[in-house]
């Protein structure tokens, strides 16, 4: 299992050259793998951790809107924008997470819901911060050189290695995580709360982690949404919508593995985005009947499945 | 200096005074039974010990330093672990990986958390299931897990809850000699218990409890003569 | 009317339906093409709605939703959550995605009681949903089923050793939140915009209503909905005009996070 990832991505960016030919296939990528890292960082917090977050977008728009204003305002170049965008999101998962784990199960996830709609009605109202419902628009992207060769902007190209790299480091991430201690403990923290702290766990400090990681990871997409994009505004990216895909994602890929994310990107992301190409409207059809269709007959989403069928539960230390 | 001293012990539940000027001493080494009929606030002295419910007054001090108040895990990491009453096995874990977190407690490193979770379960006899699933095992079992799940975290002193409730004589048996057996191997140990034979037998000193009260004190041959424990067990007899 | 309907799902069988804002969605379409279609007054056609929302919601719960229920509240809020999206995008595929307004001829003069202008259709709308609860309200006290759902939804081991038939009970009761819910959007129609993803913005006032009033109370959805009218309202005109959804959320954080059992303590938390 540990051998298939790497390599079907290094596959992936084998392929690139060719799939770069045709413009529409190159954005499906790009989409796939944005939706893999925000389907990673929701599974971070709601698979792994057991806890249902339907705000996630929040992180999401942190990251852009932080990354936007300090490239318009500051002149920083995205680089530094995106993983300052995710760090900023990372810090305010940490108050959002003491109060809202005070919650749990259901509860905590309507909270995360109105903690999402009162930053995205912040966004909307805060206009020397944010140019309110008029949005960020990026006009000229910096002049950057890689290797001696200044980077197109125009293309697609740029960004698919981009996304590519935030990506795999999501994977990385949660890969790492889930061998390791704390992954463990997120995993008690899921199973019973109870018993974890009579173990010795401080699981307020466990989900604020899980959360904050999440939030990282979240941050990152946003600001690489937000410079793909070129433009935001508050609906664009604080909207329950987003939050909602994210949970669809990771639900339907499988909760509490690493590459769900990307199995549940791929499926979802693909169909949604060829129909939207042909039908413009209701491409979410898809993210609604399979999500009923995963809760139904396949909770452990797609590639759980899989991977029961080849009779590796998901266990410490060997969810790959 | 004892292990654990409670001193004037309170607490309230809105109106309902579920525990009342509890006070006792443990020393290092013995192993204390707790009883009372249903409702006497055992458990809840337990959850209070334990760092699950905070007192309304009064203190708890182990090893001289006073706990009362502190969170369920601190209380763990401070060498006091506890079972619960209805077991609480990490359900979709395997029985290693149940123990093997509380071992992280000690052993942050995962090979050597898992000898230590491996060495506890061959000791609680349960070896030879360690990749089975806690939801498969007997409740015998999942007792016996519950318990080295609790041993894992290296403790001084053991609360059990109930660890006889649904078990047969012959498990009943097995129980009474592992609770010796922890008790042999450097633990104290206070446990609530309603089978009495068993409780009786084991126990080096008995406190008894009603309506949040201690009532009694003392060895189990000295308690059970004792007019307050028959009554509140009995209720006086009316001839 | 739409809180109480949430409310009463959630409390007789805990199931926090996300879907629900999609009944409303339905019921105003259902009114506009029945307005369109053949030119039956939205208040009217509320009578052929209501019942036929009833039967839909029973189907909905019988085939798709009995199956989740026991495998907890959370799994259940996803599976809503997926059926809300479905519903809501066959919509948006089958009617478009542009607004749509019923137009009445009768209401184009408001009312003016006590010098505040009112429009008709809204009063209409207003002076049905206060009968609708009050039926609601006798049928809850004064009927037998009423008080089985009733009972169901406070103790569901107890009402089954009295012989109540627990399964239809939820059956029943989903048909009535739904039928509430689509009543609701019948009559809102001729007041509103009208499209797909408008059941979205309402199911989330209606969980700030039926969090503030107590999940599963009936009375306190409704005072619950009064209260969050009069705190957006007043939060409009005194703190800033944007800001007056964010009231009624931050409301609802607190009362979630210290009184989870509503204002009025009544509910379940």
């Amino acid at each position: 299992m540990r051998k298939i990832l790497p390599a079907a991505l290094i596959l992936l960016l084998l392929a690139a050259p060719w799939i770069i030919a045709k413009p529409f296939l190159v954005h499906l990528m790009i989409m796939v793998l944005l939706w893999t890292v925000l389907g990673a960082s929701w599974n971070l917090l709601g698979g792994f951790t057991g806890q249902v977050s339907f705000g996630h977008a929040t992180f999401l728009g942190a990251g852009a809107y932080t990354m936007m204003i300090l490239y318009l305002k500051l002149g920083l170049d995205p680089w530094y924008g995106i993983v300052i965008g995710g760090l900023v999101a990372a810090l305010i998962a940490l108050p959002i997470g003491y109060l809202c784990f005070r919650l749990r199960g259901p509860y905590f996830a309507l909270s995360t819901l109105a903690v999402a709609e009162i930053i995205r009605l912040i966004a909307l109202n805060w206009e020397s911060l944010t140019a309110g419902p008029v949005g960020l628009l990026i006009t000229t992207l910096p002049r950057v050189t890689f290797w001696g060769k200044a980077i197109n902007w125009e293309s697609k190209t740029p960004f698919f290695y981009l996304a590519v790299i935030i990506a795999l480091a999501a994977l990385l991430a949660t890969a790492v995580i889930s061998r390791s201690r704390l992954g463990a403990y997120l995993l008690a923290v899921r199973e019973d709360i109870d018993s974890a702290e009579a173990i010795g766990i401080n699981t307020v400090q466990v989900r604020v982690a899980a959360l904050s990681l999440s939030a990282f990871f979240a941050g990152l997409a946003g600001g690489f949404y937000a410079l793909y994009l070129r433009y935001i505004d508050p609906d664009a990216v604080f909207s329950i919508a987003l939050s909602v895909e994210m949970v669809f994602i990771a639900v339907v890929g499988g909760l509490t593995t690493v590459a769900g994310p990307l199995i549940g990107a791929v499926f979802l992301v693909t169909l949604g985005e060829t129909f939207r190409e042909h039908f413009l409207v209701g491409h979410l059809i898809f993210y609604g009947f399979f999500m009923m269709l995963a809760i139904r007959y396949m909770p452990e989403g797609i590639w759980g499945k899989v991977r029961l069928w080849i009779k590796k539960p998901a266990t410490l230390g060997n969810s790959s | 200096m004892s292990l654990l001293k409670l001193s004037g012990l309170t607490k309230f539940f809105g109106g309902l005074q579920a525990v009342s000027e509890l006070s006792f001493e443990v020393q290092a080494g013995e192993i204390l039974g707790l009883i009372g009929p249903n409702g006497a606030g055992k458990t809840t002295a337990f959850n209070l010990i334990a760092g699950f419910i905070s007192p309304s007054a009064g203190e708890i001090l182990f090893n001289g330093e006073n706990i009362g108040g502190m969170k369920a895990y601190a209380v763990t990491r401070k060498g006091i672990a506890r079972t619960f009453q209805i077991v609480k096995p990490f359900k979709k874990l395997s029985v290693l990986e149940n123990v093997t977190l509380a071992a992280f407690l000690r052993f942050p490193a995962r090979r050597e958390a898992e000898a230590a979770a491996g060495r506890i379960l061959e000791k609680m006899g349960l070896g030879s299931k360690l990749p089975a699933l806690a939801v498969d095992l007997t409740l015998s079992e999942q007792k016996r897990l519950e318990i080295a799940r609790a041993l894992a975290t290296d403790p001084k002193l053991l609360l059990l809850d109930e660890p006889m409730g649904g078990l047969n004589p012959t498990e009943i048996d097995q129980a009474s000699k592992l609770v010796r057996d922890i008790c042999r191997g450097g633990v104290t140990i206070i446990w609530v218990e309603h089978v009495l034979k068993a409780i009786m037998n084991v126990s080096d000193r008995v406190v008894v409890i009603n309506y949040g009260k201690k009532i009694a004190e003392g060895t189990p041959e000295q308690v059970v003569k004792k007019p307050e424990v028959i009554a509140a067990y009995l209720g006086t007899k009316k001839r | 009317m739409i809180g109480v309907g949430l409310t009463v799902i959630f409390g007789v069988m805990r199931i926090i339906n996300m879907a629900h804002g999609d009944m409303v969605m339905l019921g105003m379409y259902g009114s506009f093409w029945a307005f369109t279609l053949w030119n039956i007054d939205p208040f009217l056609s509320i009578l052929l709605w209501v019942p036929a929302a009833f039967l839909y919601g029973l189907l909905i719960y019988r085939f798709l939703l009995k199956k989740i229920v026991p495998s907890g509240e959370l799994n259940t809020l996803l599976y809503t959550a997926g059926l809300s999206l479905f519903i809501a995008n066959l919509a948006l595929l089958i009617w478009t995605g542009d607004y749509r307004t019923i137009k009445l001829d009768y209401a184009l003069m408001p009312l003016r009681p006590l010098g505040i202008a009112v429009p008709i259709p809204l009063a209409v709308a207003f002076g049905m949903a206060i009968m609708i609860t009050v039926a609601l309200y006798w049928f809850l006290v004064r009927t037998p089923t009423g008080r089985a759902i009733r009972a169901t939804s406070q103790e569901p081991e107890a009402a089954a050793l009295m012989g109540v038939d627990v399964d239809r009970m939820a059956v029943i009761t989903f048909g009535l939140g739904t039928a509430l819910a689509c009543g609701a959007g019948v009559l809102l129609a001729p007041s509103l915009y009208l499209y797909p993803t408008v059941g979205e913005i309402l199911v989330a006032k209606c969980f700030v209503i039926v969090v503030l009033g107590g999940l599963g109370s009936v009375p306190g959805a409704i005072a619950g909905g009064v209260l969050l009218g009069l705190v957006e309202s007043l939060g409009a005109v005194y703190v800033s005009v944007p800001y007056k959804d964010a009231i009624g959320l931050v409301i609802f954080l607190l009362v979630l996070l210290f009184r989870p059992s509503g204002l009025f303590g009544v509910g379940k938390s």
